[in-house]
């Protein structure tokens, strides 16, 4: 068995609010195995996005260890940040407020390309926007969009291109979907999920929906007010859960979708 | 007869209070444009019953229910159609019609206490020694501590406290008609089902005619009687709530298809192609057909048929039906 991609001890997140001491995130312990789907549920203010953002260096106040291929990301030297910054990416629930409203599609792909040493001749970073546009399913010629002009599907797969031209193994993806109408939520979950097969893409998808998860994730993690309180394989977890609370979540959603089917 | 999606008729006996036929909506940004918003609408609100209204964002719902009482967005126009209020119902909105919405924490006054909120909103009469009729309200909305509710300022409730609290400001005029605009989106889901189950209660116990507005089909069958399906600013599917159980319009399928489930066999989930069209981008025909499966050459030159699928369901698709080819 090789050892997984992301191996969290002891993730504690603090935020400092009117001088007191806020616990987003208590005592976090996780894997999530290379190639596979992480899930982490929960509702609102249960620390989930918190520890998201830890996970990917981008909270200060964070103490235990996050291991990203054996190293700690939380000690790094600057050289090896940067790289961790390539191999790591995210992706946020709002895609039209994550995308530059003066740069067009090509350009916010560009400019990453030539941050991270990608490609550098013109023409190869042109090479490069045309095929991961193709990858992610948009025609080529979006290069030339502003992202006004695209649809809240077709921001969110500039988003996911964007996250991973830059030949990102691991990317974080936080309510991808929610921002998005039911018809297109799938186009762009199955298109995580091609990526997920094609590219060897490690994933954690943060999310609130108990269906989606079911869809998504390998393994689940169930957070309440900054805890992991399940954590396991998703499928046995939603078909047999342990803790109240994700019984509690499980019942509430499946009280809609029994009604949907026991019409 | 020509069949349409106006449910007139259905279930005799109950009053119906609101009618809306052949709404019309459009926008005119400037002299020059002019875009339909919301096109050939009919509803039949009844008291004691629920009718949904669902669809993606842009659809046209939120119009739809703002054309009822509530003032319309700046530029856009009832231009077509008719809303007629049942005899001797007080149709003013805040007294016949009221309104809950998405997101409670924005719709309340943060420097006003939950007293002074629903205080002023009481119809003039009961406003002197309003007290009870305060307490009462809270009461109704489930809250075990009136006195501490009303004398707290919003940021100090929870969500779901807060979308409580509209609800008895939206009671506190004695409506006939309630409009609940997606009013469980924004909150977790074990608050959620509480919510609807309020709602439920509610219902009963004042006979409400309700408006329900939600791109959750699970939230729809829970609570609907009727349901009426919009895409782009019409209607393209109308009936009881069961039609969910076996649509018949390529888009409703569509969409049923698109929701990952919690139960059943794991398949892989099937979205729709494209996206719904922005205003001023609609096709000429059948609005659908750029996403349409089953669309024929006559379904980009004209306007859906309605078709009937019994005497309550109905569709508008020409693919359906005896001369359609589905």
């Amino acid at each position: 068995m090789s050892t997984p991609l992301l191996q969290v001890e002891h993730l504690r997140v603090t935020y400092r609010v009117a001088r007191r001491k806020v616990v987003a995130v208590q005592d976090a312990s996780f894997v999530a195995r290379r190639g596979r789907c992480l899930g982490i549920a929960g509702e609102s203010g249960s620390g989930k996005s918190s520890l998201a953002r830890a996970i990917l260096a981008l909270e200060d106040q964070v103490s235990g260890k996050v291991l990203f291929d054996g190293q700690d990301v939380l000690r790094q030297t600057r050289a090896a940040r940067r790289e961790f910054r390539r191999r790591a990416q995210m992706v946020f629930q709002d895609p039209l407020g994550s995308l530059n409203p003066r740069l067009k599609v090509g350009a916010a792909l560009g400019e990453v390309l030539r941050v991270h040493k990608i490609a550098d001749s013109r023409a190869d970073v042109q090479a490069q926007i045309a095929r991961w546009l193709t990858t992610v399913g948009l025609d080529p010629a979006y290069a030339d969009r502003f992202p006004h002009e695209l649809s809240g599907g077709q921001r969110q797969r500039v988003n996911i291109a964007r996250a991973l031209c830059v030949g990102a193994e691991f990317l974080v993806a936080d309510e991808p979907v929610s921002a998005l109408d039911v018809s297109v939520q799938a186009q762009i979950l199955n298109l995580l999920q091609t990526l997920q097969a094609d590219c060897g893409i490690t994933w954690v998808l943060i999310g609130h929906d108990l269906a989606v998860m079911r869809h998504m994730a390998d393994d689940l993690l169930i957070m309440q007010a900054g805890e992991i309180v399940e954590s396991g394989p998703a499928a046995q977890i939603l078909e047999n859960p342990q803790h109240p609370y994700t019984r509690a979540l499980l019942a509430s959603a499946s009280h809609l979708e029994s009604a949907q089917n026991g019409l | 007869m020509k069949a349409t999606h106006s449910n007139e008729d259905v279930k005799a006996g109950t009053d119906v209070v609101l009618t809306v036929t052949n709404l019309g909506v459009g926008f005119f940004p400037d002299s020059a444009r002019r875009y339909d918003v919301v096109r050939g609408v009919h509803l039949t609100l009844r008291a004691g019953q629920t009718t949904a209204l669902v669809g993606e964002s842009g659809c046209g719902k939120s119009i739809t229910a703002a054309a009822l009482g509530g003032p319309l967005p700046r530029g856009m126009v009832q231009d077509e159609g008719e809303i007629r209020w049942a005899a001797g119902v007080e149709s003013r909105p805040g007294r016949g019609l009221a309104y809950v919405f998405q997101d409670p924490g924005e719709c309340l006054n943060p420097v006003f206490t939950i007293r002074n909120q629903i205080h002023e909103v009481l119809p003039t009469e009961e406003r002197g020694n309003a007290e009870e009729r305060l307490v009462e309200l809270m009461r109704q909305v489930g809250f075990a501590e009136p006195a501490r509710v009303l004398a707290s300022y919003p940021h100090q409730l929870s969500g779901g406290m807060q979308q409580r609290a509209m609800l008895a400001m939206a009671l506190a005029g004695r409506p006939r008609v309630l409009v609940a605009d997606e009013p469980t989106t924004a909150l977790d889901v074990t608050v959620q089902a509480q919510i609807l189950q309020l709602l439920k209660d509610l219902q009963r116990q004042e006979n409400l005619a309700m408006l329900l507005i939600t791109h959750n089909l699970g939230v729809v069958a829970a609570m609907a009687d009727y349901v009426h399906v919009m895409y782009a600013g019409q209607i393209v599917e109308a009936g009881p709530a069961s039609l969910l159980q076996a649509p018949r319009h390529p888009y409703v399928q569509g969409l049923l298809r698109a929701l990952p489930r919690l139960r059943g066999p794991r398949q892989k989930l099937q979205g729709i192609e494209g996206s719904v069209p922005p205003l001023g981008q609609r096709p000429a025909g059948c609005r659908f057909h750029p996403r349409c499966p089953v669309a024929r050459d006559i379904c980009r030159q004209r306007e859906p048929e309605w078709k009937a699928v019994d005497d309550q369901h109905a569709v508008a698709c020409r693919a359906i039906g005896a001369d359609g080819w589905e």
